[in-house]
């Protein structure tokens, strides 16, 4: 399967994934293991990479999206995303402005009714209004939300093919999360991997190597602690927050550095029946945790009820040493920064100089990272209010997944779902004009998604929360936390 | 057309008297169907939905029917007895603390002195601030690493490291209770002090004269006469912090580690969190009926009062 989809793969990925197949017998397990769940070798996939193939390729959408739907169609849609809020860079605001502007030039009888809505509540917003038929025609929706969905059959089938693209011009880690059953639901939109940041300034204040990211989990810690002690400022920026998407985005790559697993997600061949929470290396990842919350005190007290964002207020003031983070945190921080006013935008300015971007670090496994991302959907026709117009549906998600709009659309917070967007010349302009760029692309290779079954919200957004509220609060201990999370869990695939 | 008229007291069995008041069910009719589609509906839904086993892969026209199982694991769930716990806290002391606060904000401002108007325009603040602005404002004066409170506290010397509230199992729930007696206490204020103003002065005049002193005034005199408003502002204020969503779930989502779940918080998150419809309903119905035994003793309370003034 992996030689056969190697030999349809584009200049793009003919390059990485013919060193794949050619190294797969001599690479490291971990690595081909790894490189089976993204398709891309991360050996080959480096900022160098990245670099050198941007730029090779010119794209017109309209005139791919003609041969899908005449671009004089007359129609009108209900459409429903998460996109920008006010915590996101100005920049992302005008690209979503231009890209409505571009679609209703290219499609001038399309009328589309789109509500962008936020992550915490589009979610629930959703179930309701598919429960009710009344949910939107189309949909995106992260990476991991789309399977419930599917489960429940409240979406139509779409695959890349439908719109006029190639499924092996996506990600196949990108894919599964839209395949359930043998059938594809949606179309990759974006992918992203975040990365580890840090603040220089503080890491030299603390004696550490300012220009050294912690290469594993271990070190994390430890580097924690002696930033707490040396300079009394938080050193990571833990979340352990209840039914918030930053924490599993946080904890599962430790967990699965350590070698252990939500689902047996990050196992060579996942079959997302067996429960790995309960194992050597998920109580590895939940101990450096307590280790750090508890017992070394060197991360915030509010990590129980923090998310991201709240962290980014002390990185900013130069209080919190390491975060990990989106690729756009970067243009979030100056963002920031440039609104200060005073001595308060000359020091923070000094906090957005001393940023550095490193890899997600590896634990006693391997390095891993959560392969996330968004996924657009059209839903079924019996759960929509009115009549799905699916033309309209098709003109707007071959407008939105081609190499130019997944590469626009995700300019500073991630990548272009479609893989020929890192061919183009938007995405060489983005690698020249946003800072770290290359170095969150590069991990994108040891990214594993969050297992495509319907449980997996609750799992990761619920079960796994509160395992770690439960060994921070040292309410359980941290092997009758890993315990009460694996119950619950084998509750949850036993239908209950 | 016949006009409407006032029907007069019949003697005729049950069917005669609903012809006799036909145009009465006729004039309540829009009324009775809008509350049966919006409430009857629903709550038959409720029920019906307990007996089904709804998991989140399935669709809900998949639903598999399980009798009381629901009811059987929502009552034997590990969570239940901490869950149900936290209600009883949460409900009973933020009932109490309200109605107190309340009461003593009310005779304070019984009384006339200047700058009573700005004052009770003051400690009305907190009961017309949407509860959601002020769930998140609490939220950061409470921060464990950057809250108001804390860094107050620490200035003044009263604390020498983190104040630890929403992050700590055993305050959270106290610190949420402040904020819903800060909240809600203006209502009670409000009642009592309609209340208040019915007591009759010549009897606070005769116990004067009578030389009974300010306690004994308030204890012998507008107590008792205090008594129906306050039976009515205790159910109102239990049954609204019974159902009170608002400020558990945004200050802390019912963490860290279930310390500030209740009863709604936990129905919210098995319903919309872990797509257990079922189970949800199974939890809901079980509240709606300690919400009919409240409501039997507020509708008592309120026709009790009502046949005392009869006779």
């Amino acid at each position: 399967m992996l030689l056969k989809n190697a030999a349809r793969q584009r200049n793009l990925k003919g390059i990485a994934c013919a060193l794949l197949t050619s190294s797969a017998l001599v690479l490291p397990a971990p690595v081909a293991a790894q490189a089976n769940k993204t398709g891309i070798d991360p050996e080959t996939w480096t900022p160098e990479h990245v670099r050198s193939i941007a730029g090779k390729t010119t794209v017109d959408t309209a005139a791919e999206c003609s041969k899908i739907v005449p671009l004089d169609y007359e129609g009108e849609l209900d459409y429903w995303y998460v996109g920008p809020n006010e915590a996101s860079p100005q920049l992302e605001h005008e690209m979503y402005e231009e890209f409505w502007a571009a679609l209703a030039e290219t499609y001038p009888n399309i009328e589309i009714n789109a509500q962008n809505l936020g992550y915490n509540d589009m979610l629930n917003k959703l179930r309701t209004a598919a429960l009710g038929n009344a949910a939107p025609d189309v949909a995106r929706l992260p990476i991991l939300w789309g399977s419930e969905f599917a489960a429940k059959r409240q979406l139509s089938e779409l695959s890349p093919e439908d719109v006029g693209y190639d499924s092996d011009d996506f990600w196949p880690g990108a894919m599964k999360s839209v395949t359930l059953d043998g059938k594809t639901w949606g179309i990759p939109t974006n992918n992203e991997t975040m990365a580890f940041i840090w603040n220089a300034g503080i890491f030299e204040e603390a004696g550490l190597d300012p220009d050294k990211a912690p290469d594993t989990w271990e070190e994390v810690v430890a580097y924690s602690k002696q930033i707490k002690e040396k300079t009394g400022k938080n050193g990571y920026g833990l979340v352990a927050r209840v039914n918030a998407g930053n924490t599993p985005f946080r904890f599962m790559p430790m967990v699965w550095g350590e070698g252990g697993g939500a689902l047996d997600e990050a196992a060579d061949s996942p079959t997302y029946q067996e429960t790995w929470i309960d194992s050597d290396g998920t109580r590895r990842a939940v101990q450096n945790y307590y280790d750090m919350y508890v017992r070394d005190k060197s991360v915030p007290v509010s990590a129980l009820t923090n998310t991201q964002t709240e962290n980014q207020d002390p990185f900013l003031a130069n209080q919190l040493a390491m975060v990990i983070a989106h690729p756009s945190e970067y243009a979030t921080m100056l963002d920031r920064a440039s609104r200060a006013t005073g001595s308060d935008k000359e020091a923070a300015m000094e906090v957005v100089n001393n940023m550095r971007y490193g890899k997600i670090p590896k634990g006693a496994d391997r390095r891993a990272v959560v392969f996330g991302g968004s996924n657009v959907h059209i839903f079924n026709p019996d759960n929509i209010d009115g009549d799905l117009d699916m033309e309209a549906a098709k003109a707007l998600i071959c407008f939105m997944t081609g190499p130019e709009w997944s590469t626009k659309l995700a300019w500073v917070s991630s990548n272009p779902g479609n893989t020929r967007g890192f061919e183009t010349e938007w995405m060489k302009e983005r690698l020249d004009t946003i800072k770290f760029l290359d170095v969150s692309t590069s991990m994108l290779p040891s990214g594993i998604p969050f297992p495509p079954v319907a449980e997996s919200p609750e799992i990761m957004n619920i079960i796994i929360p509160e395992m770690l509220q439960n060994a921070l609060t040292e309410k359980m201990t941290v092997e009758e936390a890993t315990a009460d999370a694996e119950r619950k869990i084998q509750s949850l695939l036993d239908g209950m | 057309m016949s006009r409407p008229h006032r029907s007069e007291p019949s003697s005729r069995g049950l069917i005669g008297q609903i012809i006799d008041h036909r145009w009465d069910y006729l004039y309540v009719l829009p009324a009775l169907g809008v509350m049966m589609l919006v409430i009857a509906y629903p709550i038959y839904y409720t029920f019906y939905l307990s007996f089904f086993r709804t998991p989140p892969s399935l669709a809900m026209s998949e639903k598999i029917f399980n009798g009381f199982d629901n009811y059987a694991t929502v009552l034997g769930s590990d969570s239940f007895q901490q869950v149900t716990w936290n209600t009883i806290v949460w409900t009973v002391w933020s009932t109490f603390f309200a109605l107190i606060l309340g009461l003593g904000a009310a005779l304070v401002l019984n009384r006339e002195f200047m700058g009573r108007g700005l004052l009770r325009g003051l400690l009305l603040i907190p009961f017309v601030i949407s509860a959601v602005a002020a769930s998140y404002i609490w939220r950061w004066i409470y921060h464990s690493d950057f809250g108001v409170l804390g860094a107050v506290l620490f200035d003044l010397g009263l604390i020498d490291g983190k104040l630890n509230l929403l992050d700590n199992i055993d305050m959270v729930l106290p610190s949420l209770i402040v904020v819903n007696v800060w909240k809600e206490f203006p209502f009670a204020m409000i009642m009592i002090l309609a209340g208040l103003q019915t007591v009759p002065d010549q009897l606070l005049n005769a116990a004067r004269v009578d030389g009974a002193g300010a306690f004994h005034r308030f204890w012998h005199v507008t107590l008792p006469h205090l008594k129906g408003v306050l039976i009515i502002t205790v159910l109102l204020l239990f049954v609204q912090n019974l159902n009170h969503f608002i400020i558990p779930w945004i200050m802390t989502g019912g963490g860290p580690a279930g310390a500030s779940d209740i009863w709604i918080t936990q129905i919210y998150q098995i319903a919309f969190g872990r797509i257990r419809f079922g189970i949800a309903s199974a939890y809901s119905v079980i509240l709606f009926l300690v919400m009919v035994v409240i409501g039997y003793f507020y509708v008592k309370a309120l026709t009790g009062d009502e046949d005392r003034q009869a006779h």
